[in-house]
């Protein structure tokens, strides 16, 4: 047999491991023997609360959102457990619900900042803090509130900043950093710092955060235009992903990968790579990813002036939220096909468009103003009097009506 | 188009949290998972990235209650376990360099280092030895650095083989020899 010290071998191999720990001479037994109790003591104390019911939500649903703040006085949710169920609750509401997600991460930031120094070993309390202090950033990233999502994440790093052995927990801070730095077009600050996260995924053997850092790098060289540079990034990890067997982040690779070569003006690439992106949604049943990969395939290619190939991928869109209800969004799918129409001198098929968009509306009982703006728009095109301008001043109404909705539910 | 740029190069990344794997350890399993693992993380900080003995374990006991944090999301443990000592070895240098003190130039003209004083003349024959060392087997390598690179004594390096202090000594006298005569066939350096 070949024995290796290298590292990647040894964490594989039980023997050489066993091999290269007999190398070394054996070290102060009392010390050890102390660092053991410590160890087991810890562990059974985070088991034993992670046992316990899940009382977190249970809390928030009793508790009206404005007194959320009040729950740091409770004392079943101050410990680890407690913070580990308000991060879950908190990243649930993240997407659908934000400002709940920062009133979460807000009272989880209080109570760990409140917890007493000798709850846990001082690295589990920086873990904790940093935690609370990262989803809260998140959350404030998520409002567009970039400067206290900076502030947060800045000291969330700076929490963990005293130990050596937290580096997973630095890594998804600095990964949680860069995407603020990137939204503040930081790009080069933003890249450095997921560029370190990365190579900390890679060493931990964390391949979905791998995965979710080389998305983060990849979208900040698309946003700053350097699109082969991009689709490089896009390529490695398609080959990563592909050997993990995550059908999701192949998905949304071959998604951006389609953008990436819309804008290299590489037309038969992009249609393969969303027809990719489409096929994987659609073996996941995420219907309505596939509807808007769909309608983000079709306005990227009539924007780069591949009409016959945008229409059909809108259409094709169009009809995908029609088969899982979103009325609104396959309506907005028509409005942009509309607009096109308009933009091509095609009056007669926008007119004919707008009029089923209104039959849509009207049957699913759609907010009257959004029915009002596509009648007013159909009169407009009756008269022959509608621009594109006038068409996208719709569009805006009708997505801004929706948005509302969401935000109200 | 802006706007629809921005939109498809900001993928919905929400879930940073992967979906957890109850791993149920009993007693004897933490005990076992530290028992098992601790030396290995202490060899791999002082042999890998030369950090002192004391200091490895306790960056070795930080690795492990950083873990008790996240075991429920980690897949494998051994690559986890090896690529956290790793990283936090680093951190320490970067630390620790950073907390180390300039040294006054003319103080340290006045007191010159003990161990680089007269280094030119001295390095010839260091460069030398070295070369004499890697030349050898592995085993040899090894007895002769735990004795006149790492310091320890004749007992010592025989309760880490495992054998007497008596074959011990005759070891590293066989291993001299073994480097002088390699040393003096090497062609560069054969006595005229």
């Amino acid at each position: 047999m070949n024995h290796s010290d290298d590292l990647l071998h040894i964490a594989d191999c039980p023997d050489c491991r066993q091999r290269f720990t007999e190398n070394i001479l054996p070290f102060d037994a009392a010390r050890r023997r102390e660092g053991a109790r410590e160890f087991l003591a810890t562990a059974f104390a985070m088991d034993r609360e992670r046992g316990a019911a899940d009382t977190v939500a249970r809390h928030l649903r009793e508790t009206p959102v404005e007194q959320w703040p009040r729950l740091a006085e409770t004392q079943a949710l101050r410990n680890n457990a407690a913070l580990e169920q308000m991060s879950e609750e908190g990243r649930k509401r993240l997407e659908r619900n934000p400002i709940e997600a920062l009133a979460i991460a807000n009272l989880a930031t209080s109570i760990a900042e409140l917890l007493p120094a000798n709850a846990y070993p001082a690295i589990v309390i920086g873990q904790i803090r940093a935690t609370a202090l990262r989803d809260r950033a998140n959350a404030l990233r998520f409002l567009g509130r970039l400067d206290e999502a900076y502030d947060s994440i800045a000291t969330a790093e700076a929490r963990l900043e005293p130990f050596p052995g937290a580096a997973h927990d630095r890594a998804i801070v600095w990964l949680v950093k860069a995407m603020i730095l990137g939204q503040m077009d930081l790009f080069d600050d933003a890249e450095r710092m997921i560029t370190a996260a990365s190579s900390v995924f890679g060493e931990v053997n964390d391949s979905a955060r791998f995965l979710q850092a080389g998305v983060v790098h990849g979208n900040l060289l698309g946003r700053q235009e350097r699109y082969e540079d991009a689709q490089q990034v896009f390529r490695d990890l398609l080959s990563v992903a592909n050997l993990s067997r995550d059908v999701e982040t192949q998905a949304r690779l071959h998604n951006n990968l389609g953008y990436c070569a819309t804008s290299l003006e590489d037309y038969a690439g992009a249609n393969f790579h969303f027809a990719q992106s489409i096929a994987k949604f659609t073996d996941l049943g995420f219907a309505a990813e596939v509807a808007r990969t769909e309608r983000g395939a079709g306005l990227v290619l009539i924007g780069k002036g591949q009409f016959d190939l945008g229409m059909a991928r809108l259409q094709e869109a169009r009809r995908a939220f029609a088969r899982i209800h979103m009325t609104e969004e396959a309506g907005l799918c028509a409005l942009r096909l509309i607009e096109t129409m308009v933009e091509r001198g095609n009056t007669d098929d926008a007119r004919s468009l707008s009029s089923t968009v209104i039959e849509e509306f009207t049957r699913a009982s759609l907010d009257t103003r959004a029915i009002d703006a596509v009648i007013r728009l159909r009169a407009s095109l009756d008269a022959d009097g509608a621009t594109a301008e006038t068409v996208r001043t719709v569009h805006a109404i009708v997505q801004s009506l929706a948005m509302d909705e969401a935000a109200a539910s | 188009m802006d706007t629809i740029a921005a939109e498809l190069f900001n993928p919905r990344i929400v879930d940073l949290t992967p979906i957890p794997r109850n791993h149920d350890i009993d007693e004897v399993e933490f005990g076992q998972l530290y028992e098992d693992n601790l030396s290995l993380l202490v060899a791999i900080a002082v042999r890998k990235f030369q950090v002192p003995e004391v200091d490895a374990e306790a960056l070795a006991h930080e690795v492990f209650f950083s873990y008790l944090k996240r075991k429920n999301e980690i897949r494998d443990l051994h690559p986890w376990l090896i690529g956290a000592i790793c990283h936090a070895c680093r951190y320490f240098w970067r630390q620790n360099g950073r907390r180390t003190e300039q040294l006054d130039q003319a103080l340290a003209m006045l007191r010159p280092d003990p161990a680089t004083a007269g280094i030119l003349d001295s390095l010839p024959a260091q460069l030398a030895a070295r070369e004499a060392l890697e030349s050898l087997p592995p085993r040899y390598q090894k007895v002769l650095r735990m004795r006149y690179y790492e310091g320890y004594s004749i007992k010592e390096i025989a309760d880490h083989l495992g054998v007497t202090a008596k074959y011990t000594q005759k070891l590293v006298a066989r291993c001299l020899r073994k480097a002088e005569q390699t040393f003096n066939t090497t062609p560069s350096r054969k006595k005229p």
